[in-house]
């Protein structure tokens, strides 16, 4: 296993600036996961690791290798693609010997790996069929066994659950944690999916529109967003944001009200800031800390838990989560409160304020 | 829905098809079949004779002679088409689906140009084209110093048949083209590059995984060929006229069955024997095709992707 070190990698199409000034450091054996907004340039950045992309500058190194002229064969990556692309004329067992014959590896080494990649997948019973006689999940196993037989350096997944149903997708997901101890592989891993981001990685890096965002632990991210970006993309339902202003010291006039927070003394009175509090951190009725008067809009029931979506007098939606069963029905004036040491401050250009 | 309003509603639907088909389609052919089963008397009755009519033309001399050599040119016809046209249109159909490609309409309606244009006037631009009093290909060719290579080609026996087929080629390879290239484009880009990931190169990539994936196109492509082929009968009539000259050189099935069937110049129109020939046409693409349904097409399988 390598690490993966991405110095100011540009990528762009014509003039079509897709990846900007990206440096990204995949540790050797980590999991790194890749999320960010539809568009925002995570397939190509893994497309250009595999080197199925040419990069436009910078540079890359797999294991200290550079290997920004190289061919994807000679980067030892393995790619596990959305549509999981099995050759359809191969059986399982041709889909996973077909790299390594090119390769050129001896016959008894390519029995010997698919037998290995086979048996850690179940796959044993299948290898005579053909892709189309497989279900998804099985399909996806091959996709994943075509690229462990190759024993990479580096395995790049590329939103490889997506086309599974709910059930298999939980599943797969534990086979592929389990995987990634097994084979203590390093992995770079596109997602769409929160919780799959948050279980799976070591490192979680949020992309928007060509740049990164945000990378760090996923907890890091949860609990101190460096911005606006990732604070309201990392979390389900997302972030309520309250537009305000520093009024005093300590005081900012947010959601049509007066709060009193513990403001850092870097902010003077005028500054424009935004105040993130995640639905998980907001009370119905009595808090710890500031009130924020609100009208019931409508109450999701989850069961164990439920979402209150919050009318404020500035006509602002906010989402609060409500454990147990609430009285409140929609219309109902309330008050709702949150701990101001669970709110993010974030200044006018979108940063974060300690 | 009662079984007879049912049954009036399949009619009423399938009526249109079956009237169109059976008028057009598959009475000719049985009146045909029916035809060469009889002779044709000179008072204008008609004789059963049962398959004589056959065993005349595939024995006698005068008969066998002509068939045999107008079954032989066709194979060569067919033969070259396969050789020459398919294959091109293969290639064609590759660089088309190359992924960095300018140009890309304007390449396929290029291509595609000569199978729209009338037969007619494909064959009288290239008699004019190879004519060795004025055509432009002498002319063409001295320009590079190759003026040696030129030949009357459409004049000699051994080459007659030849140049007409690659004229057919040149105009009808968009065919192949289009129906290939329509098969490349439905195979997901994931797959070459999981092919790219494994270590193959494009080349390598279309002979093993794209190549394979588009096999029952292929087979589609030399059928309809095939089928073509054997009844062709424009092309070589619009250059060479029903004698298919010189010396019956050219002379294929279509134009072999024209001569007997309507008669030409002093051979008179012979409708029996005619239809014999249409018949054994028939069975000739009858087995053809035959062959690619039950042998060829059950080995191959299609892939959706
Ligand atoms: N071949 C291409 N030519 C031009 N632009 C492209 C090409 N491929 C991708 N793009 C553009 O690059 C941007 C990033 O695409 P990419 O596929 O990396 O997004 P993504 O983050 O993977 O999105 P998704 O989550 O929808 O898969 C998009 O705006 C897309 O339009
Ligand atoms: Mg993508």
């Amino acid at each position: 296993m390598a690490e993966v070190l991405i110095d100011k990698l540009c990528k762009s199409y014509g003039s079509a600036e897709i990846l900007k000034d990206i440096d990204l450091k995949v540790e050797d054996g980590s999991f790194v996961v890749l999320v960010g907004p539809s568009g925002c340039g995570k397939s190509t950045l893994l497309r250009c690791i595999a080197g199925l992309e040419p990069i436009s500058a910078g540079g890359m190194t797999i294991g200290g290798r550079q290997v920004k002229n190289l061919p994807p064969a000679k980067r030892e990556i393995a790619m596990v693609f959305q549509s999981y692309a099995l050759y359809p004329h191969m059986d399982v067992k041709g889909n996973m010997a077909f790299g390594l014959r090119f390769a050129g590896t001896p016959k008894a080494e390519i029995e010997a790996r698919v037998a290995e990649a086979a048996r850690i997948l179940q796959l044993e019973p299948l290898l005579k069929r053909r892709p189309r006689e497989l279900s998804g999940g099985q399909r996806q196993r091959v996709a994943i066994g075509r690229a462990i037989v190759r024993k990479p350096q580096v395995f790049l997944f590329d939103e490889p659950l997506s086309n599974l149903d709910a059930a298999l997708r939980i599943n797969t997901r534990v086979e592929i944690a389990k995987l990634h101890k097994l084979l203590n592989a390093t992995i770079v891993y596109v997602t769409h999916d929160q919780v799959e981001a948050m279980t799976l990685a070591d490192k979680i890096v949020v992309m928007n529109k060509g740049r990164i965002e945000q990378a760090g632990k996923p907890l890091d991210l949860y609990y101190k967003p460096a911005n606006l970006f990732v604070a309201g993309f990392i979390g389900s339902p997302a972030m309520n944001f309250l537009e305000g202003h520093v009024t005093g010291s300590g005081r900012v006039e947010a959601a049509g009200s007066g709060l009193t927070l513990r403001l850092p003394s870097s902010c003077k009175p005028g500054d424009k800031v935004t105040l993130g509090v995640r639905p998980e951190h907001m009370n119905l009725g009595a808090a710890p800390g500031p009130l924020l008067q609100a009208q019931v809009d409508l109450i999701e029931r989850l069961g164990e838990t439920g979402y209150a979506h919050l009318r404020l007098p500035t006509g602002q939606v906010v989402i609060s989560e409500v454990r147990g069963e609430p009285g409140h029905v929609t219309g109902d004036s309330i008050s709702v409160g949150f701990d101001p040491v669970r709110c993010h401050i974030f200044d006018a250009a979108g940063r974060r304020i300690e | 829905m009662s079984r007879t309003a049912y049954l009036l509603l399949l009619a009423v639907f399938l009526a249109p098809a079956v009237i169109i088909y059976s008028t057009f389609s598959i009475y000719p052919l049985l009146a045909t079949i029916f035809n060469s089963f009889y002779d044709r008397q000179d008072d204008g009755t008609s004789l059963f004779v049962g398959l004589s009519n056959f065993t005349t033309l595939l024995s006698d001399p005068t008969w066998s002679a002509p068939f045999w050599n107008a079954f032989r040119n066709n194979c060569l016809f067919f033969l070259i088409h396969m050789c020459v046209q398919n294959p091109i249109g293969l290639v064609l159909a590759a660089l088309l689906s190359l992924p960095r490609l300018n140009l890309r309409a304007t390449y396929r309606t290029l291509i595609f140009m000569p199978t729209m244009l009338s037969v007619v006037v494909i064959g009288f631009s290239w008699q004019l084209i190879l004519s060795p009093l004025w055509g432009v290909a002498k002319m063409f060719l001295s320009f590079f110093g190759l003026g040696f290579l030129f030949g009357p080609w459409l004049g000699e026996e051994s080459t007659a048949l030849l140049t007409i087929s690659l004229i057919s080629v040149w105009q009808f390879v968009g065919i192949p083209m289009i129906l290939i290239y329509t098969a490349l484009l439905a195979i997901p880009d994931e797959l070459i590059d999981a092919a790219t990931v494994d270590g193959l190169n494009q080349f390598q990539a279309f002979i093993w995984v794209k190549l394979p994936l588009i096999l029952p196109t292929l087979g589609l492509v030399s059928v309809l060929t095939f089928v073509n082929n054997f009844n062709a009968f424009d092309l070589i009539y619009a250059m060479k006229g029903a004698l298919a000259g010189p010396n019956f050189s050219a002379d294929i099935m279509g134009t072999l069955f024209y001569r007997v069937f309507f008669g030409n110049q002093l051979q008179l129109g012979d409708t029996s024997m005619g239809s014999a020939i249409a018949t054994m046409m028939f069975l000739i693409i009858l087995t053809g095709v035959m062959i690619y349904l039950f042998v060829i097409q059950r080995r191959m399988h299609r892939y959706s992707f």
